[in-house]
């Protein structure tokens, strides 16, 4: 074997290139696996953009598609199909499900196939056929809700239709990735006999087109012109800018996690080639002796950089794979369609991040290393001139250039290292003060809280910085736990127990006294009925709508759609007038949609109904609790501007476990009307996050090994020191359960104040989070104050007295042999 | 039999820089020692002795003045020339041992042979410390070695390379008298087995007494103590 090999196995039994080596797994495996999974949801994402609109152009409208419109079309042979996708209950036997369905065409889907399959849950084959009239795909979710399989009859409205396939993907799907509502898809022919369909449904008309480009052009040039304010011209691209939200803030927590990930391990292969080269030093000096000339060294070091690399970026890559399957199929429940496999071609980010760190964090230590005087041997205090000021700041650079590699841009890596930079002022004061305060209540080494509290404040800078890696760990997981348990569940508990968890949409002015009889016999409270017509704000004090917004990203939420408006004698609960009258004759406007639009009192919205056009003055603002699962309006109209319309009518309900079998039961003799069960979405949320969070977790573990890394390698620097005084100690006639004792008090403060820290930080995140992200109410967490030091001290100490346990073991005469 | 010349010094000067100035430790030293002498370098502390051993070992560039080693002259070369040399002629051994801890004792004797890539580095190695009294000690570190044992697997690794000069600094320094006793007698009779030039810096009167010349350090210069 190569010497240099063997030179580099003899060291890796000294353990000062395992530190190396693990860091570097980490930190490779780390990225890789965080960077391949979210290169997966992207990769689904694109897919689907592709297929999101299972044609070339698609004209979305709240009204049936014009006939004219399909004539052009032909003319223009451009191949045409036609969607209608609604929300309504999907009945077989006593089971009941609200369902997001499709009724397609036959020649549906124009782009893209289907993935369909005859096994519950199974992985789909394509299909560009659609469902034959009669018949009814539904996604295996929606066969468990309702207990179904293949050839079971399900009731949609008053057609009943069997069900002939699973549901795998439908190419044009509309939601992302995380879809709430199970899908179903049936057939055009069938729509009609459903019923469902009434005036005021909410119903999504599409009218897909697929061709060559002229012609589309020349389609869209005609047809454009004629569109009112309910429809739209969509090519994929604006359809593909849609990405789900919880995607968005999954995706953003997780590459903040992982960018904290490769800190945590650029730090600890800085931390590790520090000791390498302290610990190397009199090693190149002797070998220089024996005759080593720099060229050598320098070949040496390269090739046992080299290898370390290939060995380390290897098991990384390889772990990092893994842990990405883990995590994915952690998620695997939660997706509705099936995830892209991964690129190979992805891997090169964690191959880069272990090359980057190797070169900054390794190569500028290990070059100063070469330079030794040989004269070392003969006068120990020849030291090699470390240029600190270069190797800080060429670590400083390569730090930021693997975070912005890694997030893919600079604005992330500059918050994070003035956050960094924030925390690390404070861990700075606060630690400070703490172990000066610990050192001045002290004095003497009677016992081991004296030389551990002591130690704390002796040294200082290696304990300032471990206090600072843990708490911005502990404070990462501390934020992790608040999201999760404590924002979900706060909403929860803001809401009375006995709050409306369902609502009833569709419902005809004729239905209404018949479902108030079932509902009084039932004994089910209910909220009033709220009148709701649809209508869609075109002006703004006589300007266009359109002419205001003329792209349509950036568009207020008031105009985006078309709303639901309703008309109501006095303010219903939840409802709290900040401004104007409520009684005048105008338009009341929740207070946040008239921010976003920037209107004030006084302003004149012109509002479509139907077609007919009404201008009225803003005459009143008022807030909104949405959280209190009443029926809630942006815009609410006087009476008389609405009364003429023919309006569905909504409300909210309670329902108890018990009453909810015969409620159903009763309302099955209503198809029409539409019962969204808004506990069940709640839990869905919570099945969601609480996915997503095991996900986040596992990356949270990965940042844990780092930092847990740091502070081995930290601890192993400062362990020669560690060693003297524990040898001291003994010789002078200490047990070693007083060395243990300073040992454990040393690293049990540190998580003390890493945990309490971590608890101030993550507090006020969460503060954030709740007040200006999730327009909650702050609240605040007593677990997370407890949770973080009992972690902090548990976790330093374990590790810290793990990493220095040669200071316990080895009898002192061997230490002092040794120094 | 006339012996050659191993190391010739002649006007060798070396000035270091220091925050109080410029201080001139060896002022315009000459001499000569034959090849398989055995010269001890004796001196008070701080007399230079050790910068002596130094710049003839070319572990440091002097000031001004020449080193020659077997003609090589040590003072013009670069640094990688000079440890080619090292490796080719010179053997080391010092006062604190200088074995490397993550090393068995058989590894830090095989270095200066692997270095050079010799393929027979074990059994050379093997035989040497068979040769020093560490036969059954050939795996244990550095640490699980008392003082005089690391110091043998020291001489072991000296000649390991088949050193024409070897140098040691101050080689029973830290050792007792019954180690040190060991350790002279190892390092003399290796000396005269394998024809080496030994060039020794030591406080030990005694030690010094068993060379064939003693040279004198102080006040940066050199002079011969008649024996």
């Amino acid at each position: 074997m190569n010497f240099t090999f063997r030179l580099m196995l003899r060291d890796i039994r000294s353990g000062d290139l395992l530190t190396l080596l693990f860091a570097l797994i980490i930190s490779v495996s780390t990225v890789t696996s965080i960077g391949l999974f979210i290169d997966r949801l992207q990769l689904s994402f694109e897919q689907e953009s592709a297929n999101l609109l299972a044609a070339d152009r698609l004209v979305r409208s709240d009204d049936t598609i014009a006939k004219d419109w399909e004539d052009k079309a032909s003319e223009l042979t451009l191949k045409t199909a036609q969607r209608t996708s609604f929300t309504t209950m999907l009945f077989a036997g006593d089971s009941l499900q609200l369902s997001q369905i499709s009724a397609v065409t036959n020649s549906y889907p124009l782009k893209g196939t289907f993935l369909v399959d005859d096994e519950l849950f199974g992985v789909g084959r394509k299909s560009t056929s659609s469902p034959e009239k009669g018949n009814i795909w539904v996604s295996s979710r929606l066969a468990s809700l309702l207990n179904i399989q293949l050839g079971d009859k399900v009731e949609v409205g008053d057609a009943t239709l069997t069900v002939s396939k699973y549901l795998v993907r439908d190419p044009g799907s509309s939601s992302s990735a995380f879809a709430i509502s199970p899908r179903a898809v049936m057939s055009m022919d069938d729509l009609e006999s459903t019923h469902v369909i009434i005036p005021g449904s909410r119903v999504r008309y599409s009218l897909l087109l697929a061709g060559d480009k002229d012609a589309l052009q020349a389609y869209q040039n005609w047809l454009e012109p004629q569109l009112n304010e309910g429809q739209r011209w969509q090519t994929p691209t604006q359809r593909g800018e849609r990405i789900g939200d919880t995607i968005g803030r999954a995706e953003s927590f997780l590459l903040l996690a992982g960018t904290l990930a490769v800190v945590m391990s650029g730090v600890a292969m800085a931390l590790a080639s520090a000791r390498f080269v302290k610990r190397h030093l009199m090693q190149v000096a002797i070998l220089k002796t024996l005759g080593a000339t720099p060229p050598l060294l320098r070949r040496i070091f390269f090739q046992q950089l080299f290898a370390l690399f290939v060995v380390g970026a290897g098991l990384g890559l390889a772990i990092g794979w893994g842990l990405q399957e883990v995590i994915a199929s952690l998620l695997s429940g939660l997706m509705s369609t099936a995830l892209p496999e991964p690129s190979f071609a992805r891997l090169w980010l964690g191959a880069a991040t272990g090359l980057i760190s190797m070169l900054v964090f390794c190569l500028p230590l290990m070059s100063h290393l070469i330079k030794i005087s040989p004269l070392s041997v003969l006068q120990p205090n020849a030291k090699v001139e470390l240029n600190s000021l270069f190797i800080y700041l060429v670590g400083f650079v390569g730090m930021y250039a693997l975070m912005c590699v890694y997030t893919k841009g600079f604005l992330l890596p500059s918050i994070m290292t003035a956050a960094i930079a924030g925390i690390a002022l404070l861990v700075a004061a606060i630690g400070w003060l703490a172990f000066k305060l610990g050192r001045s209540l002290t004095s003497g080494a009677t016992s081991g809280w004296q030389i551990g509290l002591a130690a704390l404040y002796r040294r200082l800078i290696p304990n300032l910085f471990q206090l600072l890696v843990f708490t911005l760990i502990i404070m990462l997981g501390l934020i992790l736990i608040g999201i999760k348990s404590s924002l979900i569940s706060d909403w929860q508990q803001q809401l009375p127990e006995d709050a409306p968890n369902h609502y009833l949409f569709n419902v005809q002015a004729d239905q209404v006294d018949a479902i108030n009889d079932q509902t009084a016999q039932l004994g089910v409270k209910r909220s009033d009925w709220y009148p709701m017509v649809r209508g869609r704000v075109t002006a703004v004090n006589d300007e266009s709508v359109q002419f205001l917004y003329p792209e349509e990203r950036g568009e207020p939420e008031l105009y985006e759609r078309e709303l639901n408006l309703t008309w109501s004698d006095n303010l219903g609960k939840g409802n709290e007038l900040v401004e104007g009258d409520f009684s005048a004759e105008g338009l009341s406007v929740e207070q946040k949609a008239a921010k976003e639009a920037n209107l004030s009192i006084g302003d004149e919205l012109t509002i479509n109904i139907g077609g007919n056009i009404v201008t009225l003055p803003i005459t009143s603002i008022r807030t909104v609790d949405w959280g209190s699962m009443q029926p809630n309006f942006y815009l609410i109209l006087p009476k008389s501007a609405l009364e003429n319309y023919p309006a569905n009518f909504v409300s909210s309900l309670f329902i108890g476990g018990d009453d909810a079998q015969p409620f159903y039961k009763a309302m099955s003799s209503f198809p029409t009307v539409s019962i969204l069960n808004v506990g069940d979405v709640l839990k869905q949320i919570q099945t969601i996050i609480g996915q997503l969070s095991q996900a986040i977790q596992l990356v949270l573990l990965c940042i844990l090994s780092a930092g847990a890394l740091v502070l081995l390698a930290s601890v192993r620097s400062t362990l020669e020191e560690r060693l003297e005084e524990g040898a001291l100690l003994r010789v002078l006639g200490a047990r070693s359960a007083l060395v243990r004792q300073a040992l454990l008090v040393e690293f049990g403060a540190l998580g003390i104040f890493s945990g309490l820290i971590a608890a101030i930080g993550a507090e006020s995140c969460l503060y954030g989070l709740q007040v200006f992200v999730f327009n909650a109410q702050a609240s605040f967490h007593p677990l997370l104050w407890l949770i973080g030091p009992v972690i902090g001290v548990f976790v330093i100490s374990t590790i810290g007295v793990f990493a220095s346990r040669t200071v316990l073991k080895v009898p002192p005469m061997h230490l002092l042999r040794d120094l | 039999m006339t012996r050659s010349t191993a190391i010739k010094v002649s006007n060798l000067t070396h000035t270091v820089t220091s925050n109080t100035g410029d201080l001139t430790i060896l002022k315009g030293i000459n001499m000569e020692i034959k090849e398989s002498e055995s010269v001890a370098i004796v001196g008070a502390s701080g007399s230079g002795k050790s910068t002596l051993l130094g710049l003839l070992a070319g572990l440091d560039v002097n000031t001004s003045g020449d080193i020659f080693l077997y003609d090589q002259a040590f003072s013009s070369q670069t640094e990688e020339q000079r440890a080619l040399a090292r490796g080719q002629y010179v053997g080391f051994v010092f006062q604190s041992f200088h074995l490397l801890p993550s090393l068995q004792a058989i590894e830090n004797v095989m270095l200066p042979a692997e270095l050079k890539g010799d393929k027979s580095a074990r059994q050379k190695a093997e035989l040497l410390l068979d040769k020093v009294g560490l036969s059954h000690r050939l795996t244990h570190y550095p640490n699980q070695l008392s003082g005089g044992e690391q110091q043998r697997v020291a001489i072991a690794r000296a000649f390991a390379s088949n050193p024409k000069i070897l140098f040691a600094d101050e080689p029973t320094g830290n050792l007792d008298e019954e180690n040190g006793q060991l350790i002279i007698k190892l390092l003399f009779e290796l000396n005269q087995s394998e024809g080496t030039t030994l060039v020794m810096v030591t406080h030990d009167n005694e030690l010094a007494k068993m060379c064939d010349r003693q040279l004198v350090m102080s006040a940066g210069q050199l002079t011969e103590r008649t024996l």
